[in-house]
């Protein structure tokens, strides 16, 4: 009864997927820069659009810390609550980085979230379809592009 | 401590028919430590074991039988043996379906003794 | 479609921001059409995000569906919009007490109360929680009379050690209880569904064929958890005393009893 949704229906299956088996909560497929493209179990898209931005800026922010530490990239960060736990993780698709942020219940575990969001990875990678050429980014077409992203997110 | 762990895990991969030994952290899922053969996937056994072991314990702690000190899942091709570790761990043995069970779990129980 | 569905359904089409959207949902999801009030919830809410009537919609709805855990969140989200929302309060009563948690189940409802006296099916409730909270507290062994098929008749422990469920959940026969004492055949047997699908999944993907039982032993009891059949799981619980071998033994009787119960029920 809890909705999956996405903007790119390629992301669907996998996404359908990952949940069944991790048991996640929440989850929520997005761009480094924090633009939604999949989502599963938010109720409001001001939750998704700040849990969006939110994780985009702690990837962000740790990206850059490990850059200072000239680390490797930013893959994945976790936290354990009391009920809850946080996953967030940036991974590579052919359509360029993406970012996942999982939360599970104490019917889940960090360890069974990341066993299949390794799979959900391997998923998305095969139902993604062939890069379309870049087109410039206009302003006018961020606001439609945001419009239609909610549209499909909540199924107006 | 993980030398400790290792030569734990070593003694009881010594059992004929187990294929690997691994610390698992109980609530997470997640490997401490691990002794595998070749082709056992460590990530998948931790975070399945943990989770069995987790729901496994909810209906013996409900049917009044406490937590378990040793979960047997016997298999058509394979056997996975689980006993509580110190400080919230887990040893999972995973072994072929013929395992000497008894002694398995012997050996298990020393390792879990060895940590402590 | 019926009238009032109708009816609704073309008010919120010519004001898709209409509060209407809470009372379609509602006559969508009394008529057990989930997904279509589900749709209803969610797109009145991208309206109306902070409208803890919204909220409350959707979380009938998913209880309906069976996700009370889901329910409960979106009645907190309810409560934290407006502390005093009697259907939100009513609902955390609802799955606090399918939790078995009997304290909270009855604060959520006396707040319901207070919140909307005239509620008799909140009345009724509270004084259904009060019972069960003093039959409990009372007699830890009462409510252990449900009255289900004799199948293990004969063997040790037919009725308090031996345990046939469905694989979701459902008590098919047999009885459980801790010690001896309370009934906790229903509570263990929603477990072992849970079990039963972690034990599959592990052995799939581990690659160890198929699960044929799992043993566990206690600090105060062994477990022992079979199917004897693709649609029932069996749960046989003894004494620690009872060596695993005996019990392996046990179960397998009692595996052959329930499997030759479950034929006759097929046929």
């Amino acid at each position: 009864m809890t909705q999956t949704r996405a903007v790119e229906p390629w992301t669907l299956d996998p996404l359908q997927h990952f949940v069944g088996e991790s048991a996640a909560r929440l989850a929520l497929l997005t761009t480094t820069s924090g633009q939604v493209i999949a989502q599963h179990g938010f109720t409001r898209a001001v939750d998704v659009m700040s849990a969006a931005a939110l994780g985009a800026a702690i990837a962000a922010s740790t990206s850059e810390i490990i850059r200072m530490l000239q680390e490797p990239a930013f893959r994945m960060l976790s936290h354990q609550g009391q009920s809850h736990g946080i996953f967030l993780a940036r991974f590579g698709t052919p359509r360029g980085p993406m970012l996942a942020l999982v939360v599970y219940g104490g019917d889940s575990s960090i360890g069974l979230v990341q066993l299949f969001f390794e799979q959900f990875t391997r998923d998305l990678a095969a139902a993604c379809p062939a890069p379309e050429p870049a087109k410039p980014v206009l302003a006018a077409d961020f606001e439609r592009d945001l419009h239609e992203s909610l549209a499909a997110l909540f199924g107006r | 401590m993980t030398t400790g762990f290792q030569k734990a895990l070593d003694r009881v991969t010594r059992v004929r028919g187990v294929r690997g030994a691994m610390l698992v952290a109980g609530d997470d899922g997640l490997v401490v430590a691990e002794s595998l053969m070749e082709g056992v996937r460590g990530n998948a056994l931790a975070a399945l074991a943990a989770s069995l072991a987790k729901r496994f314990r909810r209906a013996s702690e409900t049917a009044a039988c406490g937590l378990p000190q040793f979960i047997h899942l016997q298999a058509s091709q394979g056997s996975l043996l689980a006993a509580p570790a110190p400080s919230g761990m887990l040893l999972v043995v995973v072994a072929e379906a013929d395992i000497n069970v008894g002694l398995a779990r012997l050996e298990m129980l020393k390792a879990g003794e060895a940590i402590a | 479609m019926t009238d009032d569905v109708r009816a609704l359904s073309a008010e919120l089409a010519r004001d898709p921001g209409s509060l209407v959207f809470v009372a379609l949902g509602e006559a969508l999801r009394v008529r057990g059409r989930l997904d279509a009030a589900a749709k209803v919830a969610l797109a009145g809410l991208e309206h109306h995000p902070n409208l803890a009537d919204g909220h409350d919609l959707y979380a009938r709805i998913v209880a309906d569906a069976g996700d009370v855990e889901r329910a409960a969140d979106e009645w907190s989200i309810a409560l934290a919009l407006d502390p005093h929302h009697a259907g939100a309060h009513k609902g955390l009563g609802f799955a606090n007490f399918q939790r078995g948690d009997l304290d909270a189940a009855l604060e959520h409802l006396e707040l319901a109360l207070a919140a909307d006296p005239t509620d008799q099916s909140t009345v009724q409730a509270l004084h259904a929680v009060r019972q069960a909270a003093q039959q409990a507290a009372s007699d830890p062994g009462a409510g252990a009379s449900v009255e289900r098929p004799a199948v293990f008749a004969g063997l040790e422990g037919a009725d308090s050690g031996l345990l046939l469920v469905d694989p979701q959940g459902r008590v098919l026969a047999g009885g459980l209880r801790a010690q001896g004492g309370p009934d906790v055949a229903e509570e263990v047997a929603a477990y072992l569904a849970g079990v039963s699908q972690e034990a599959d999944r592990s052995a799939r993907l581990l690659e160890l064929g198929e699960w044929r039982w799992i043993m566990a032993e206690g600090d105060a009891g062994h477990l022992h958890l079979s199917a004897p059949s693709a649609s029932a799981l069996l749960l046989l619980v003894r004494d620690k005393s009872v060596p695993s071998g005996r019990l392996a033994i046990l179960a397998a009787r009692a595996a052959e009893v329930a499997r030759r119960w479950l034929e006759g029920q097929t046929l």
